[in-house]
């Protein structure tokens, strides 16, 4: 089974420096922080996965579906119960289910953000560019490793899992506590197998002459290209423009009086349809 | 022509000193068991490109040999250190690791660990990356690695994607590109099929070719150790013999002594004839003209009484108990792993599965208790299809020892591990305990109820696994690799077990690499590769078959090959003894 997030094809979108991606995806990130307000933010995802699109990894997201959906699951629900409201059938308001829309998309589209990223971007890139960006390397090398540690530990539980349940544990049925009690106990032999392999590895890392000298070549070596000027340009130019719509005099306030069911910032108390 | 592919330094850039290696009175001992000297007054000297295989069973001090070459001892492994090591010159206390990884590259046993870069080339450029080598240089060497362990057309595969074979080449190239002149590998080919235990013994014979090379390797398998110039044995720490390989593997009532795998054909002739120990033949080729020589022949009567209590056997066999019928197992990401296999396993019997690794032989049997589902075909395990009940019903059936004990094992006590399963499945307290004893009983670890199994040896480990599924009471029993990683006492230990249970009413299904484990313990053989079943018969029939076993790149232990090659068809060294002999 394939545990690696990366999806190894060729598109525009991995030939892109990982300095480019990375600075791209943090535009998203604070674009998604900026606005509490469905339309925008329905924008910004439609935005985020045309973006996706053409590096043609978007099925690499089915790997996450049960996340995306748990998300917008929970915060649908737990926000149509627990806005406060002033028109609440039953235990349920409205405004809190379009509440819980806004907060599931801006989640989902910073999930699929990093995730666009990961499918896209070798982890020595991430490292490379880190470094580039001025990060010290062993840093850079600990953070790539960190995720390159995700996919491993999984595996490895899901050998447990199989394991145990040839040994007659059923892991399937009863309610969620059940279930967690179930599986606590198997995060002994997942750890001590994470643990044994890290010591592994970490043996095998200074074997390679990690850490030997201060000046580490790179063998990748990724220049910024015009077509990563022009992606943080047009980043850059989406951001600019979220400003604007922000904080021009007015500009703001009109277009919340036109779809004010669809907004949540702190400014706009009175809501309604 | 050769020449040019070995990576390897300048010529002016050879250090000066003539030893690649020098230990001098090492002793160390870890710091979490500061009283257990894991080695004690080693002292060896490894002249510049000689080829040294170190054998000796386990907690010899293999591994701590290993890692205190490069520095990982005393640098990383803390412990008590005494007396020195110097590589190339350089004593290694005091001195980074990733400094001595210049001078001498470790290959660890466990591929999966020491590999974690996105594409084959980028983790052969890691180390040289680490140095400061120029690029352009840097893509050079990789090159030149490449073709040395032989990945060409893998450059920009992801190391997951590749076979434990390639893996461990990719390893062995990853040490590679950083140019030392000593290699030394731990157990390189534990966890690998035939295949890929022969590509690592090749490209370790093309870098010693090369005459620069130092190579040390850790091994198990006495068969290859014939090819190197000098064997070291440890036992217990400590150095017992270091001499000439096959003077020291001709000397069979030794090598059985210390429970390291004596080699077949010297210890044949040795039992049967009392030769003088300097003329044993020590390859079934020698053996065929020493057996001709000396005008030995089979006692006919004697192999037929052999052939007539297998089909005794035979015949003792209970009902079918498991049907595979025009089984298809195809993964999600269009691997077609399992295709078209259909056999009868009856009661009693005792399969052996073979196959290379990634042939299919592990899909196939993890349908047996449910854990895959057929993509077509059924699995009919006593009339019940799998298709049909879950893992827990099927469960009752079959029990499944996993490769790696520690993937199963969980509980703080040995008695609570053993217990787990009559325990889930609503078992009395009494009948428990009743339960459990009769599994540590079978597995001969009474008296370690208490014991915390994470405490334990590997061969421990794996009898508490085998336990912790026989308290259920299975009826048939599915072991993946009961014997990897453990030393041949160990494993002849596990196997007797294992054959005990056989012999007790169970039907075994094994699946594993170890040749003479097959030869010797199954009654039937099924050769998979790639997905099909290329050869199904009894064991005899099966290893009677050289060429065609070698086709699916298996071979058959020593005693097979001579018996082979003289007629008929043993598995044992006994059954060898027991009907051969003549004027001699």
């Amino acid at each position: 089974m394939d545990m690696f997030l990366y999806v190894d094809i060729d598109s525009g979108l991995h030939r892109l420096d990982s300095r480019t991606k990375l600075i791209l995806m943090f535009l998203s990130f604070t674009v998604a922080v900026m606005f509490f307000n469905i339309l925008i933010l329905g924008c910004l995802l439609i935005l985020v996965t045309s973006y996706g699109a053409s590096g043609r990894i978007l099925g690499n997201l089915k790997r996450i579906k049960v996340v995306i959906f748990m998300i917008t699951l929970f915060s649908l629900a737990i926000w149509s119960i627990a806005r406060p409201s002033d028109s609440k059938v039953f235990i349920f308001s409205l405004e809190g289910l379009f509440y819980g829309i806004m907060i599931a998309l801006k989640t989902n589209t910073m999930i699929i953000s990093g995730m666009i990223f990961l499918s896209t971007t070798k982890i020595e890139e991430i490292a490379e560019g880190l470094v580039k960006l001025k990060v010290p390397y062993r840093g850079a090398f600990a953070f790539a490793t960190a995720i390159r540690l995700v996919p491993m530990i999984v595996a490895t539980s899901y050998t447990i899992i199989q394991a145990q349940k040839s040994r007659g544990l059923d892991l399937d049925s009863g309610n969620i506590l059940q279930k967690t009690r179930k599986y606590l106990p198997l995060m002994i032999p997942t750890f001590i197998s994470v643990i044994r392999s890290t010591n592994i590895f970490s043996m095998a890392l200074e074997s390679k002459g990690f850490g030997y000298s201060k000046n580490r070549t790179n063998y990748l070596n990724h220049i910024l290209d015009s077509r990563d000027y022009f992606m943080l340009l047009l980043g850059v130019l989406i951001l600019a423009a979220a400003i604007v719509i922000k904080t021009y005099p007015g500009l703001y306030d009109n277009f919340v009086l036109q779809f004010s069911w669809s907004e949540f910032s702190a400014g706009y108390p009175n809501w309604s349809i | 022509m050769k020449e040019e592919h070995v990576p390897q330094r300048e010529a002016s850039e050879i250090p000066v000193s003539d030893s690649a290696v020098e230990v001098n009175n090492l002793t160390f001992s870890y710091r979490a068991d500061p009283e257990n000297k894991a080695i004690e007054n080693i002292n060896i000297s490894i002249p510049r490109g000689q080829f040294v295989v170190i054998m000796g069973p386990s907690g010899a001090g293999k591994s701590t040999l290993a890692n205190s070459l490069n520095g990982l001892i005393p640098g990383f492994l803390k412990g008590k250190y005494k007396g020195e090591v110097l590589i190339n010159g350089k004593a290694v206390k005091g001195r980074e690791v990733s400094e001595m990884a210049r001078e001498i590259g470790l290959v660890f046993q466990d591929f999966e660990a020491q590999l974690f870069s996105t594409n084959v080339n980028l983790e052969i450029a890691f180390g040289p990356e680490n140095f400061g080598i120029e690029r352009e240089e840097i893509v050079r060497r990789i090159k030149k690695v490449i073709k040395t362990v032989k990945l060409d057309g893998f450059e920009n595969r992801q190391p997951a994607t590749l076979s434990g074979g390639q893996k461990q080449r990719l390893a062995i190239g990853s040490v590679l590109a950083t140019y030392p002149d000593i290699i030394c590998m731990d157990e390189p080919t534990t966890d690998l099929d035939p295949i890929g235990k022969i590509g690592i013994f090749n490209i370790a014979r093309e870098l010693h070719a090369s005459s620069q090379f130092t190579l040390l390797i850790v091994e198990h398998e006495t068969e290859e150790a014939l090819h190197a110039d000098r064997l070291i044995i440890m036992k217990d720490g400590q150095v017992l013999k270091d001499g000439k390989p096959n003077e020291l593997l001709r000397d069979v009532s030794f090598t059985d002594e210390i429970g390291i795998m004596s080699l077949h054909i010297p210890s044949y002739f040795s039992k049967l004839l009392h030769m003088e120990q300097k003329e044993l033949p020590l390859t079934p080729e020698d053996g065929v003209a020493v057996f001709h020589e000396k005008k030995l022949s089979f006692d006919e009567n004697k192999y037929a009484e052999i052939l007539r209590k297998e089909d005794v056997r035979e015949t003792s066999y209970g009902d079918t108990v498991l049907t595979v019928d025009k089984l298809i197992h195809v993964y999600p990401n269009g691997n077609k792993a399992v295709n078209d296999i259909s056999f009868q396993v009856r009661e009693r019997e005792f399969m052996a599965v073979l196959g290379h690794n990634g042939s299919g032989k592990t899909t196939l049997v993890k349908h047996f208790n449910a854990l895959l589902a057929p993509t077509e075909g059924d699995i009919i395990i006593y009339g019940k299809n799998t298709r049909e009940y879950s893992i827990f019903e099927i469960g009752k059936e079959i029990g499944y020892v996993f490769q790696n004990p520690d993937h199963q094992i969980f509980a703080d006590t040995v008695f609570d591990e053993v217990a787990f399963s009559p325990k889930i499945r609503g078992v009395d307290k009494e009948e428990i305990k009743e339960r459990v004893h009769e599994a540590l009983k079978a597995v001969d670890l009474v008296g370690y109820e208490e014991e915390d199994p994470f405490s334990l040896s590997k061969g421990e480990r794996q009898r508490v696994a085998v336990a912790s599924i026989l308290s259920a009471r299975p009826k048939i029993i599915v072991l993946d690799e009961p014997t990897t990683g453990l030393d041949y006492k160990e494993q002849k230990k596990m196997m007797e077990l294992i054959k005990q249970l056989n012999e007790s009413g169970h039907t075994i299904i094994m699946i594993t690499h170890t040749m003479w484990v097959v030869s010797e313990y199954a009654h039937r053989v099924a050769v998979i590769r790639d997905g099909e079943v290329m050869m199904d018969g009894r064991t005899r029939d099966v290893f009677a078959e050289e060429e065609q076993l070698q086709k699916s790149f298996l071979r058959t232990p020593h005693i097979v090959s001579l018996s082979n090659q003289v007629g008929k068809t043993v598995l044992s060294l006994d059954e060898m003894i027991n009907c051969t002999g003549g004027a001699h």
